[in-house]
């Protein structure tokens, strides 16, 4: 009998947690006062505004300089990929105004340049790049625009882990990091040596902000590119950039396709 | 009623176990995503790309300076990879959590590397970082917290080793990690922030990126032992390049059509300014930066002084029952056990009193033994103190008491007031010749090249060093914990002191260091096993000792190789031939400097031409 009490106050002890977390939503959800959600603005988990500049610190030889033409290791390329690759011809991209096409969304953020980071509004984000003089614009909800240029559409959410209990479908928990998809991509260049990704391409992009005690603040963007027409698995990299105070440096230049 | 009451409160988070939860889970297989620097992380880095790399000239110089081929040494064969490169490297990653058994409390999580079966351990406990003196090893001592989604991890204490694998670039002993490890579904990104006030002129930021794999791969193990590459060559020969004499400098530049400068430069190469700044650079300006710039002041250590200077005397156990005693000038070694202390060096004798007493907090036996390595003050500078505190029960009596000749010691035929000291028969003839007190002397002396004892349950031998630091100098092994005492043969801290007038050389310096390489084994992966005690500095294994030792030899081929081009000492030094070791060791003011030890090195190699 007594063994048999205790097992009920252990039962009541885990199920009056998940009761009242019902009861709470319930009641904000139903017949309380709704709490309107945070805007994305308000609920960034971490600041992400102000001018950022590159550090070029992997694939050196190949970001900071035009590679040779061929030069696509370790790219997991199809071949398909590769032959297009191979007859990169930067006179005519020139000729045909496509000295951009290394500036597109797969391309840019490995780029040496500086970003700069503003909310345009409380569910809009946009990035500027100083390498080639381009701008992102990030939507939180429904992505606006058809695409077909050089930067897509992108939409973006928080990402945090989820805690278990802390709400009916679980909750975020502190943290987190900013995901964009970005889709409808004008087909460009993954390296400025004509690696090509298509039109199809998925960019998926985390931004994490990381600051580093006593000292820099810096934003690493971990991207995965998923083109079944040119790459034979995702690629995956990671870029790093840090933060600046002020805005030293900032040297708009146009696209160059060499 | 119980909604309205609940409704007021914050929802709260709750966790599974007492103590902060990890709001991640990285437990689990990964394996490295390999889409950037594939050319490093798989067949090697090619020479001279220092490229996207933030070193400083001393950084620079030590990688031009690398021969690859170093890795032939015995010594060098089996090193492991530091935590940093640890991270960038080929093979299958695990990471598990540690959990206290009765509270399921995070202990630490520790992430296992197959290759050179690196294990790294993360403690999450709180636990404070070691002091200077703890030794150092490739992976560090890493303690993390969870900020955000984030894992974010400090570590310390590593060793000198590479900052990037098979070029030379090099990550000091002084460097700091801190790192992220965020998860992405299952993505893994970990960045690396690696602070070298040695080698590097800002922090040096990477990322890598790990996928999690859902079964064990099952390939852990990365086997290495040592054994002979090349067969007879000399003991004191280290593979390097003379200052600008690098023969493969320019391969790279060349190979990709780019600007020599372009990956010499440093810092800048990381940025976007780095195309403006190639449009700057002559190519006489280029050339310069294969060897150390002239007209400069040598560059001085930025190192952490691993001594306390907080008054007091720190015991730091070293193994079995030998411990290391720093707060008093050079490091102090006890052996304690059934018998009386064995005490190997008596520092500065400034804190003569709190030694004492720290010694009495391991034993409660008397102070037996004293055995000097030298004779310099640091070192036989609390001799006085610590042997009147001391007595030696098992002279009482003996025969050979009655035969010591009184008078010239003043307290061997009183050894219940005394320890015996010992030492070889040079410190005890330079010290008298010194004037020292007659109480601080060692009485006990040998002549040749090996003194023994057994003493509380251990082997404990003396080795001669003839004509390194001093002309008396002297190793000391306790053989059963497997530890070497090395006086100022070996610090981790300056230059060697080496005192050309008492008897000391460059050339028997380097066969001192090789004789305590002779007599070292690893525990794993290049370190560990037998732990050397240097005269100041940190405790240290092999790796430390061959790292100083190459370092010995490579200056000492340059100034030879600068008197054999019939340079004067003032032109050696003009020339900076210890520029890639000076932020490691440089002192320009106190009673060892940089120039003395140029001096030294310059001086007995005039005196004695060396030989290979």
């Amino acid at each position: 009998m007594k063994l048999g009490l205790t097992k009920a106050a252990v039962l009541l002890a885990v199920l009056l947690p998940l009761a009242f977390n019902v009861l709470v939503d319930a009641q904000r959800g139903g017949r309380g006062v709704p709490a309107a959600p945070p805007t994305p603005r308000a609920a960034a988990p971490f600041d992400l505004a102000g001018q950022w500049v590159s550090l070029i610190t992997e694939d050196w030889r190949q970001r900071q300089f035009t590679p040779a033409k061929g030069d696509y290791v370790p790219l997991p390329l199809s071949p398909a990929a590769r032959k297009i690759a191979d007859s990169w011809d930067p006179a005519k991209d020139e000729a045909a105004g496509e000295q951009c096409k290394a500036y597109g969304a797969a391309g840019l953020m490995r780029l040496p340049t500086r970003i700069r980071i503003a909310w345009e509004d409380d569910t809009t984000l946009k990035l500027e790049a100083d390498a080639g003089t381009q701008t992102r614009t990030f939507y939180f909800g429904a992505p606006q625009g058809s695409g077909g240029d050089w930067q897509g559409v992108s939409s973006a959410t928080w990402d945090a882990p989820r805690a278990p209990f802390a709400g009916r479908g679980g909750g975020p928990s502190s943290g987190g990091s900013l995901k964009v998809v970005t889709t409808r991509m004008k087909p460009g260049y993954l390296r400025k040596n004509g690696v090509p990704y298509g039109t199809n391409a998925v960019l998926t992009e985390y931004f994490d902000r990381f600051d580093v005690p006593g000292g820099d603040s810096l934003l690493v963007v971990t991207s995965e590119l998923v083109d079944t027409e040119n790459l034979m698995t995702p690629y995956w990299t990671s870029q790093q950039f840090k933060r600046e105070n002020g805005t030293t440096g900032w040297n708009p230049t146009p696209c160059s396709a060499r | 009623m119980l909604c309205v009451t609940l409704s007021g409160q914050a929802p709260q988070i709750p966790t599974a176990t007492p103590g902060q939860a990890p709001p991640v889970d990285l437990s689990g297989y990964w394996s490295p995503v390999l889409h950037e620097d594939l050319t490093e992380r798989g067949p090697g880095s090619e020479i001279a790309d220092y490229g996207g790399f933030p070193l400083n000239e001393a950084g620079r110089l030590w990688a031009l300076s690398y021969d690859s081929s170093r890795v032939t040494l015995r010594h060098h064969q089996c090193e492991a990879y530091l935590a940093p490169y640890q991270m960038r490297a080929l093979g299958n990653f695990r990471i598990w959590e540690e959990r206290e058994e009765h509270t399921q409390r995070l202990l630490a999580i520790h992430i296992w590397a197959q290759t050179t079966e690196g294990h790294r351990i993360i403690w999450m406990d709180g636990r404070p970082h070691p002091p200077a003196w703890a030794p150092h090893t490739f992976r560090g001592f890493s303690t993390g917290r969870f900020v955000g989604n984030a894992l974010v991890v400090r570590t310390t204490h590593m060793k000198n080793g590479a900052l990037r694998r098979g070029n030379g670039v090099p990550q000091s002993d002084q460097a700091t990690l801190t790192e992220s490890f965020v998860r992405h579904d299952d993505h893994l990104t970990n960045v690396t922030v690696v602070t070298d006030p040695v080698f590097l002129s800002e922090p040096m930021v990477r990322s890598n990126d790990f996928s999690r794999q859902p079964v064990d791969p099952g390939a852990w193990l990365y086997a290495c032992d040592d054994g002979e590459q090349i067969l007879d060559r000399p003991k004191d020969y280290v593979p390097h390049y003379m200052f600008g004499k690098q023969p493969f400098a320019r391969e790279f530049a060349a190979r990709y059509k780019l600007p020599l400068a372009s990956s010499l430069l440093g810092g800048v190469t990381m940025y976007p300014e780095l195309a403006a700044r190639l449009r700057t650079v002559t190519n006489a300006e280029a050339d310069t930066l294969l060897a150390p710039l002239g007209g400069r002041s040598p560059e001085t250590s930025k190192g952490v002084d691993p001594e306390p200077h907080d008054g007091n005397i720190h015991i730091w156990p070293v193994r079995d029952n030998v411990y290391m005693l720093v707060g008093d000038g050079g490091n102090i070694v006890v052996q304690t056990g059934d018998q009386g202390a064995f005490v190997v060096d008596t520092g500065e004798g400034t804190m003569s009193e709190k030694v004492i007493a720290a010694i009495r907090t391991l034993t409660n036996q008397p102070i037996q033994f004293i055995a000097n390595t030298t004779f310099r003050r640091e070192h036989t500078g609390g001799n006085a103190a610590l042997g009147a505190a001391g007595q030696d029960p098992s002279l009482p009596g003996s025969f050979f008491l009655v035969q010591s000749p009184r008078g010239v010691t003043g307290f061997f035929d009183d050894p219940l007031k005394h320890a015996t000291m010992m030492a070889h028969v040079n410190v005890q003839v330079r010290m008298q010749a010194a004037g020292a007190p007659a109480g601080a002397v060692p009485a006990d002396t040998y002549l040749d090249d090996r003194r023994r004892k057994f003493h509380n349950g251990d082997a404990i031998e003396l080795f001669h060093q003839p004509n390194a630091v001093t002309d008396g100098d002297s190793l000391v092994h306790f053989r059963r914990a497997d530890v070497i005492v090395a006086g100022d043969i070996f610090t981790t801290t300056q230059f060697p002191v080496i005192d050309v007038k008492s008897g000391g050389s460059v050339q028997g310096l380097i066969a001192a260091l090789n004789d305590i390489l002779e007599r070292t084994v690893y525990r794993h992966q290049g370190e560990g096993g037998t732990y050397i005690v240097p005269g100041h500095g940190y405790l240290a294994d092999e790796h430390e000792v061959v790292e100083y030792r190459d370092m010995v030899v490579i200056v000492r081929d340059r100034i030879k190789a600068l008197i054999e081009a019939g340079a004067t000492l003032q032109q050696v030094k003009a020339a900076r031939v210890t520029a890639d070791y000076d932020t490691q060791f440089g002192v320009n003011t106190g009673p060892w400097t940089t120039d003395m030890f140029i001096e030294a090195v310059y001086s007995s190699l005039k005196a004695a031409p060396a030989k290979r």
